[in-house]
């Protein structure tokens, strides 16, 4: 019997070396140029490839290369992983798929099995990967780990018990070591806001960090009375990580009830924070709060991206982040110290940030019942639309919001499961919403060049060695612009608004540029010779 | 014992019709976040009609409010609405108490002057040019077949005087400057990052990319021509005629739903 079964694993044993992403490869995920291993492409976020077939010279020429349909109704908000010519990606409302990614084939398809009474609809934004193990949440707040090879079901772990729908989960997991680091959903439903670790192999919680601390943990003292619980703090996007330092670092949400602070007067920590994490343990190292006391709706959850660059004659590892309060903040992220923050958008609720990066409030910018008018509106400056850094220009580059709202609050009625904001906010009907993609130095927070749409914009960037920056706007066209003048040189109609970010990746000599939109995976390529 | 029995004769004195006032506090708190926005903050209308002036088109009993709000208006900007039962029953006790507040309940009736010979104004200074009632006119304007059902009538007049006051974002101008200097002016049907819909006064659809055009400017103003130069009896007469049309527009279309927020 013995060798029988030696034999069988031997004979599996290249199979399974195709999908083995170890944890070596995710922190060398930039020396896998042809790959996009982790949501943001790598650990740092930089969303750069040093791929250049495609180039300012030829990106004209750029043609659709296939369409995957996944039929799927909802916002589709997923950034494709790449594999060694296997495309893994989730669509809405618990299904994913993985794809030949020259073709656009199906491999396998998984469809998450709602409990009968849970909604079985939203969005997610993409899987993590480690070993064979691919690895999603769902709308109804699970984390769930599937096998690379087949799609079937491995592990199923509930993040928060579903609460009629309070509890949501949107992101896409990162992966450190053997854990698996996951978000959640649902500050504008009362919740109370956490980072939880769960192990790769078993699903088992390892670490749960709460965004919101209690009464009586350090930070608590920043809540009024029980506010707190439901504090909000959502952490709804990926974070990013540094190997050396080890540390993870994570958006926080907003505070809840959003528009309404009266019951939770306070600094409100940490919400609308950068925390800097232990990943091993979930211990808080550092934390930075862009907006303390936030009743605008203005989270953290913006990419933090992670740059190793010369400050004022030092190299210094930095964290920078396009907030959505319309300020562009750079810390060291060894320490948490602030060292400069920018507008990069119209706004008047802050007349400027202290010493320490706290924003000095200007009157007339809280919500009110008649309504106050304040930029940016409630979606932000920036959202969660990745940005994208190239090593090359030494330029940030990322979408803007250009939209101003009207504020009102109102004391909210707690009710579990349905919306807990506090009032409401409205379009200014004399001033059209606009937008920018923005290539801006991140050493000064000056801008280099701009380039403006007719609609605030809900895509990232993706920044290449051929000379280009990929985005996409709200009015659906992907575009192709020359990092350094900002010239559009490509763009197509998707025929739908996008909101997410473009990715890149290459099989056999062929450089591919994919884009979901509408319920379709668009890929793109030059011609074949 | 004093003090409970002052406090409960306060409470008693306080309730009004089964409402106490804390109810109406948050009827009118809802009012104000969900509703203002076109209703004015004190129900007396703007882009959607007024709710202070005892007319309800739909019905003045508290069901018939309740079931406009949860069901929206067909073809209209009226959404529908989802509301708690608790919640929706305070708000529409609120929006009752704005007619009675106002007075209006009681002398509520057509607005003053001679529809008939306003409907001669109309036609004398060529409304119909652009505007459309029922199967007539034209589709370049807003549709004013339903628009005294829809709008306060001092909504009405200020738009007659001032039309730039409240441009709705649908009929938002734009002027495109062709590169040989041609203008073309129409309303803007729709427009995007690299290209430009708009509709003529003649009721042509307009097309153009901008990278082909020396210009595309938004008109601040309205489209629409300033009619200060009528009488003050032909347009209290004009607004009679166009407070009366209160047609079926396009029954059936779909409606809006928005999430009330609380």
């Amino acid at each position: 019997m013995r060798p029988v079964a030696a034999v069988f694993c031997l004979a599996i044993a290249p199979l399974a070396a195709a999908q083995n992403v170890t944890y070596e490869r995710l922190v060398h995920a930039l020396d896998e140029q042809q790959n996009w291993l982790t949501h943001w492409g790598d650990y740092s976020a930089v969303r750069h490839r040093n791929l250049k077939q495609i180039s300012t010279a030829n990106v004209k020429d750029l043609r659709l290369d296939w369409i995957f349909q996944t039929g799927q109704a909802g916002s589709f908000e997923t950034v494709p992983l790449v594999v060694d010519g296997v495309m893994y990606l989730t669509g809405g409302n618990g299904y994913a798929y993985a794809l030949d990614a020259r073709s656009g084939r199906q491999l396998w398809m998984y469809k998450h099995a709602f409990p009968p009474g849970r909604k079985g609809n939203g969005v997610n934004r993409g899987f993590a990967i480690l070993g064979d193990r691919l690895f999603m949440v769902t709308p109804d707040a699970n984390v769930v780990a599937l096998d690379a090879r087949t799609g079937r079901l491995l592990w199923q772990t509930e993040m928060a018990s579903f609460n009629n729908g309070q509890y949501t989960a949107t992101l896409a997991p990162i992966v450190i070591k053997d854990k698996v680091i996951v978000g959640i959903s649902g500050a504008e439903l009362g919740i109370r806001g956490f980072i939880d670790a769960y192990d790769a192999a078993t699903g088992k919680r390892v670490w749960r960090f709460w965004t919101v601390p209690a009464k009586g943990e350090p930070g608590g003292e920043t809540w009024l009375a029980d506010s707190w619980k439901r504090g909000g703090g959502s952490t709804w996007m990926t974070g990013t990580y540094d190997p050396q330092l080890n540390t993870l670092y994570w958006g926080v949400g907003n505070p809840g009830p959003d528009l309404y602070g009266e019951t939770r007067k306070g600094d409100n920590l940490y919400t609308c924070s950068l925390v800097a994490l232990d990943p091993d343990t979930g211990k808080l190292k550092w934390h930075f709060q862009f907006t303390p006391h936030d009743t605008h709706d203005w989270d953290a959850a913006e990419t933090p991206v992670l740059l190793d660059l010369n400050w004022k004659g030092r190299d210094r590892k930095l964290v920078v982040q396009a907030n959505r309060n319309a300020f562009f903040y750079v810390l060291d992220r060894e320490s948490g110290e602030f060292l400069m923050g920018k507008p990069f958008a119209r706004q008047n609720w802050a007349s400027e940030l202290d010493a320490k990066g706290r924003p000095i409030l200007m009157k007339h910018q809280e919500p009110s019942p008649e309504g106050s008018q304040v930029c940016p509106g409630l979606a932000g400056a920036a959202n969660f639309m990745a940005p994208s850094y190239n090593p090359d220009t030494k330029l940030f580059y990322f979408a803007v919001r250009e939209q101003c709202d009207v504020y009102y609050t109102n004391a909210p009625v707690y009710i579990e499961g349905r919306p807990y904001w506090g009032s409401v906010t409205r379009a200014l009907t004399e001033e059209p919403e606009w937008g920018l993609l923005k290539a801006l130095d991140p050493l000064s927070g000056e801008t280099k060049w701009d380039f403006r749409y007719f609609h605030a914009p809900w895509a990232g960037t993706l920044s290449t060695a051929g000379g280009l920056i990929f985005a996409g706007d709200a009015d659906g066209y992907l575009m192709a612009f020359d990092a350094k003048t900002g010239k559009n040189l490509w763009k197509l109609n998707t025929g739908n608004p996008i909101v997410n970010s473009p990715m890149t990746y290459m099989v056999n000599r062929r450089q591919y540029i994919t884009m979901p939109s509408g319920s379709a995976v668009l890929t793109f390529a030059l011609p074949e010779q | 014992m004093r003090i409970a029995c002052i406090a409960l004769l306060f409470l008693c004195s306080a309730a009004l019709g089964g409402q106490t006032e804390i109810d109406l506090a948050d009827g009118k708190a809802t009012f104000r976040s969900n509703c203002a926005f076109c209703h004015g903050l004190t129900g007396g209308g703007g882009r959607g009609p007024a709710l202070s002036a005892g007319r309800f088109l739909h019905g003045s009993a508290a069901d018939d409010i309740k079931n406009v709000i949860k069901s929206g208006v067909p073809g209209t900007t009226m959404p529908a609405f989802e509301f708690e039962k608790d919640e929706l029953d305070r708000l529409v006790a609120y929006v009752r108490t704005l007619s009675a507040s106002s007075g209006k309940a009681a002398s509520a009736g057509p607005v003053a002057g001679d529809a008939a010979k306003g409907r001669q104004v109309y036609e004398r200074s060529g409304c119909a040019g652009c505007h459309r009632v029922g199967s007539e006119g034209s589709v370049f304007g807003p549709e004013l077949t339903r628009i005294g059902a829809g709008r306060s009538a001092e909504y009405i007049r200020e738009s007659i005087l001032n039309p730039s006051a409240d441009v709705p974002e649908e009929f938002a101008g734009v002027t495109v400057i062709t590169r040989d200097g041609k203008r073309i002016t129409g309303v803007r049907v729709n427009e995007d990052t690299f290209s430009v819909q708009l509709r003529d006064a003649s009721q042509n659809f307009r097309m153009f990319q901008k990278d082909e055009v020396q210009k595309v400017t938004r008109e601040t103003k309205s489209l629409m021509p300033v009619y200060s130069s009528l009488s003050k009896e032909d347009l209290q007469n004009l607004l009679a005629y166009l407070d009366g049309l209160r047609g079926d527009l396009n029954a059936g279309t779909g409606v809006k739903k928005e999430k009330a927020i609380r």
